[in-house]
């Protein structure tokens, strides 16, 4: 009964928050609201690569900006009717591309794979300024056109948590599979996996397909926020705010990166408002943190969910 | 291509990779020897140019610049460690949260300088000794160029000789890779570690402070040389210091005829680089180990 | 029986000052500037000069005794972070107007928060002709010069001062680096200017070495370079080329953001001579009562004299507050709209005998410049140089041309 609460805990409260604001959250809620879950899709899926298999990829902002992009460009060139079908083949693309680049990338280790796989999301960043006339270049995408049905800011927010749901319950479903517990086996002993005879190099490539595609319809949803979007989705400092808000939320946990992403978003809003020296603060906070929350923020929650619950708080990934 | 361009964008592309060498040495000694992933070197590359600047406010001497950019530098850097970095040894997420805590300190550190000498730009002066040029041919080689071309070799040899040939560099580089075994060797391996990454924070404030007369001196400038040091440290091999200075020659050459022969796609060029080389040398150029892991 | 009276009378009194000052609303501007980094100097400025502007116009009173208030915000001059600010801005704020936003990039985006929520947006500072050609819209209002107007006046600074032969060029890598060399390009050609390009060089955005540049362009033997840059790479690469006798050897031509006062309090003796630069304001020039009133009211206020930032931050909100005044009242966005275009306002940086206006069709600001050379002057530490002999070039001479805006929105797509 415990274990199946804590189970389905994080997902009644993830239903109550996100889906509760539906009926009660202003514009600027609701428009905030639409960018945690988006981006907290991003999250968890470039947690399936770090949290899950012990990836460090400092580039999956590539196949968001992707995402971004081929949707944009299609739903500018095609009409806003469009918008859904370039939706659907972002994510293609991005499972094409990951191949490519997993291939490359892959073979490497650590910090060697970190760097690989930033140079080319910087170079997928330099072709996207330097191409102007084909994307734009830096002077962004504005005015994307979106179907009747989803214009305005709630009933987008609707769309985005309908598809934003159904992606993580996915994820979700493959990080409690037999798959995900060899991408777990490999983040803990990728030696112990392959001599039970299990191909660590393809389970690899299928994290980072996988990851991939997620993040790529992540990019997609967030061309119809504001129907604007800039190469600077494919910039390092993106993926790098995406690893810190994963760290941050909790790395071990499923939702954990969804919970950073929302923590850093409101932090950035209320504090940005407040004093020009938020730097400062949030970095305050993020040491704070790091020194009492081993876990994350998630680890906050346990260590008092441990408190109630009577059997000592042994809780493992809900 | 003649043979007087040939020769000045050479020694052009030699003295771009000195400088990027001197500012990547600092971080392939806490990344490859210290195994500790500091996100926030080029914040101390900034705050050693702005201790640098207030210095020479006071004193008037650009030597006395350097040093305090040198001490200060290292002296916040040891003190981070002490109070944060250390704290977090040995957790199960050590790499992890390491990001997130260097990440911090460039955070802070940002605002503070920002705070404590405002947003405006600036800047210092080559010292007078320094402060001309040579002439070989038509080829104008300024003679602080040639200082830091020089700088860079004495440190590329002192920290080859130090690591590799004293019993302090090898006490380092065990300590780094088996802490345990060290520690019950009657090392006392935390002090050691403070004291590497005091030195390398301090090299990398010495470079904020040399390279301070060609640059601005800005909030937010220590982010715009993080990445350029990764790469250089990434292609040389972790940890090897004569693979770093390599590194940097090869951006550094590869970017200068760059310039000349695709000047549209110049920017990009050290990323393709270092495609490149991980292509064929998946742990860098000089790595020891073998790259290609059988998976 | 008197008693009475005199205290109806002074219920009535007491009535009616609280419907007066019920009346007397404060007007909200959402101001987004960006506030740290190396953007930071121009928010930090932006924001003083706002708060003087604010105090002259609210002393000088509003209709209605209405207040004009502004709130400022870092937008990291970041696109979808300024949309996300521009958007709580309107929708919890209520702002009446969007202001600032340094960043094109940025303001391009908040141009279209500007156009969907129908909330006049003042922009300052950021100067991609695109906001006030191809990608106008009529909420849209710009206070400070472009680089059309900045390039078009160096065109004809190169004719008038048979500046031509072989021209180099270089800037940072992304559109403003562009867009500069571009319209230059076409203001040359419509001048029927002779020239050649021997080479355009492209560094990255805050590239901290210019040396491998530096060999290049003096290898490649311009009479000109003309260069692209802003803030601390105009510092940065001034400080390295001087080293190789760069300025010795060709003209340095930066007639878009070279001069601007931060480059010269940054490199103060350091600076060298003979510099041919123009910025959007000169602290030194012209030297008219109001420019210098500004300046020092700005030094008194912030203890430095002020970056160009502040006199676009300035100048908006005497706009606004003129607005405000002719329609009597901030509501009514149609009308402000029409009282804003064609307005005539008198700036700091206006020369004797011209007033700034902006154009009715296009929302952008018309405004003389002036292109100088660099000169010894200390009167503004601790810079030690300023732009001298200054060559001006008539407003309306410098608004784009409809062929221009034609090219833009067929190579734009917009």
């Amino acid at each position: 009964m415990n274990t199946k609460l804590t189970t389905i805990a994080p997902w009644l409260a993830y239903f109550l928050i996100f889906g509760s604001l539906i009926f009660t959250g202003g514009d600027h809620t609701i428009h905030v609201a639409s960018q945690v879950i988006i981006l907290g899709l991003f999250a968890i899926a470039f947690n399936v690569l770090f949290g899950t298999t012990g990836l460090l990829s400092f580039g999956q902002a590539i196949f968001y900006g992707l995402g971004a992009y081929i949707t944009g460009m299609m739903a500018k060139s095609f009409g806003g009717d469009f918008f859904v079908w370039a939706l659907l083949i972002a994510p293609v693309a991005a499972i094409v591309l990951s191949v490519l680049l997993g291939v490359l990338s892959l073979r490497l280790s650590d910090v060697y794979f970190t760097m690989l796989t930033l140079a080319f999301a910087q170079l997928a960043w330099g072709i996207c300024v330097k191409w102007s006339s084909f994307t734009g270049g830096d002077d962004g995408i504005q005015a994307i056109p979106k179907p009747e049905l989803l214009a305005g800011g709630l009933n987008y927010y609707i769309f985005s948590f309908l598809v934003v749901t159904v992606c993580l319950y996915l994820l979700w479903r493959l990080d409690r599979s037999p798959f995900g517990s060899v991408l777990k086996g490999i983040r803990q002993n990728p030696t112990r996996i392959s001599f039970i005879g299990m191909n660590v190099f393809r389970h690899k490539l299928l994290a980072y397909m996988i990851s991939s595609c997620f993040t790529a319809i992540a990019g997609g949803l967030y061309a119809g926020i504001d129907k604007s979007i800039h190469p600077d989705m494919f910039v390092w400092t993106m993926s790098g705010s995406i690893i810190l808000m994963t760290i941050l939320g909790g790395m071990r946990s499923f939702f954990g990166p969804l919970i950073g992403v929302a923590v850093f978003i409101l932090l950035e809003d209320e504090i940005g408002r407040a004093t020009q020296y938020w730097s400062f603060v949030i970095g305050a906070i993020m040491i704070t943190v790091v020194l009492l929350f081993p876990k994350g923020i998630v680890g906050i929650s346990r260590h008092f969910a441990g408190v109630f619950a009577k059997k000592g708080g042994q809780l493992d990934n809900p | 291509m003649s043979f007087e361009i040939f020769i000045s964008q050479l020694f052009g592309g030699l003295s771009v990779a000195m400088l990027l060498f001197l500012v990547a040495s600092g971080l392939t000694l806490i990344f490859g020897v210290a195994k500790v992933f500091n996100f926030a070197h080029g914040s101390f590359y900034m705050i050693g140019a702005y201790f640098s600047y207030q210095a020479i406010a006071l004193f008037e001497n650009f030597w006395i610049g350097a040093v305090a950019a040198a001490l200060g530098a290292g002296l916040v850097g040891m003190l981070l460690e002490v109070c944060f970095i250390r704290r977090i040894a040995g957790r199960e997420e050590e790499g992890a949260f390491q990001i997130l805590l260097t990440y911090a300190f460039i955070l802070i550190l940002d605002d503070a300088v920002k705070f404590i000498w405002g947003p405006a730009y600036k800047t210092i002066s080559k010292p007078e000794s320094l402060a001309g040029s040579f002439q070989f041919g038509s080829v104008t080689v300024p003679t602080y160029n040639l200082f830091i071309i020089l700088l860079g070799l004495v440190i590329v040899v002192s920290a080859w000789y130090v690591l590799s040939r004293t019993k302090t560099g090898k006490i380092i580089q065990a300590a780094s890779s088996d802490t345990q075994m060290v520690g019950m060797l009657g090392v006392n391996v935390s002090l050691v570690m403070s004291l590497v990454f005091g030195v390398a924070t301090a090299m990398g404030g010495l470079a904020g402070a040399l390279a301070a007369p060609l640059r601005t001196i800005a909030p937010g400038t220590g982010v715009e040389v993080i990445i350029d040091s990764l790469i250089v440290v990434v292609i040389g091999g972790l940890g090897n210091f004569w693979g770093a200075l390599f590194a940097a020659l090869l951006i550094g050459e590869v970017n200068a005829f760059g310039i000349l022969w695709m000047p549209q796609w110049a920017s990009l060029l050290s990323f393709a680089v270092m495609i490149v080389v991980l292509i064929f040398k998946p742990k860098g150029l000089f790595s020891r180990e073998k790259g290609r892991k059988k998976i | 029986m008197k008693r009475k009276t005199v205290s109806i009378l002074a219920a009535l009194l007491v009535s009616l000052t609280s419907v007066a000052s019920f009346a007397a609303e404060t007007v909200k501007i959402g101001a987004l500037y960006p506030m740290s980094g190396r953007g930071g100097l121009y928010g930090q400025d932006s924001e003083a000069a706002i708060k003087i502007a604010l105090a002259e116009v609210n002393a000088k009173g509003l209709p209605g005794g209405r207040k004009l208030e502004a709130i400022v915000t870092d937008d990291q001059s970041k696109p979808a972070l300024a949309v996300t600010l521009a958007k709580r801005y309107i929708t919890e704020d209520k702002v009446k107007f969007l202001y600032g936003v340094v960043s094109s990039g940025a303001a391009l985006a908040v141009t279209e928060v500007s156009k969907e929520y129908k909330t006049i947006f003042v922009g300052s500072d950021h100067a991609a002709t695109d906001l006030t050609a191809n990608a106008f819209q009529k909420y849209y209002f710009r206070v400070s010069n472009n680089t059309y107007q900045s390039m078009a006046a160096g065109a004809m600074y190169m004719q008038d001062t048979k500046m031509g032969g072989k021209i180099a060029y270089i800037g940072p890598d992304y559109a403003y680096g562009r867009d500069q060399i571009a319209e230059l390009k076409y203001s040359l050609g419509k001048l029927g200017v002779k020239y050649e390009m021997v080479g355009e060089f492209w560094p990255k955005l805050y590239e901290p070495d210019y040396t491998s540049y530096i060999t290049a362009i003096i290898k490649a033997k311009p009479d000109v370079l003309v260069s692209g840059f802003w803030g601390g790479d105009t510092v940065a690469f001034i400080k390295q080329a001087k080293a190789y006798g760069l300025f010795d050897k060709m003209k340095y031509f930066h007639p878009d953001g070279g001069g601007n006062y931060e480059v010269f309090s940054t490199l103060g003796a350091e600076c060298p001579e003979g510099l041919i630069m123009s910025a959007r304001h000169h602290n030194n020039w012209p030297e008219t009562k109001e420019n210098k009133e500004f300046v020092e009211k700005f030094h008194k206020a912030t203890g430095r004299y002020p970056s160009y930032a502040a006199e676009g931050a300035y100048a908006g909100i005497l706009v606004i507050a003129e607005a405000i005044r002719k329609v009597g009242n901030a509501d009514d966005t149609e009308a402000l709209i029409k009282a804003m275009e064609g307005m005539k306002i008198k700036l700091p940086e206006d020369p004797a005998g011209f007033t700034s206006y902006i154009d009715p069709k296009t929302h952008q600001m018309a405004q003389a410049q002036a292109i100088g050379v660099t000169v010894k002057n200390d009167k503004f530490p601790p810079a030690k140089f300023a732009l001298g002999n200054m060559k001006v070039y008539a407003a309306d001479k410098l608004m784009p041309t409809q062929e221009y805006i034609d090219i833009l929105t067929k190579s734009k797509k917009k």
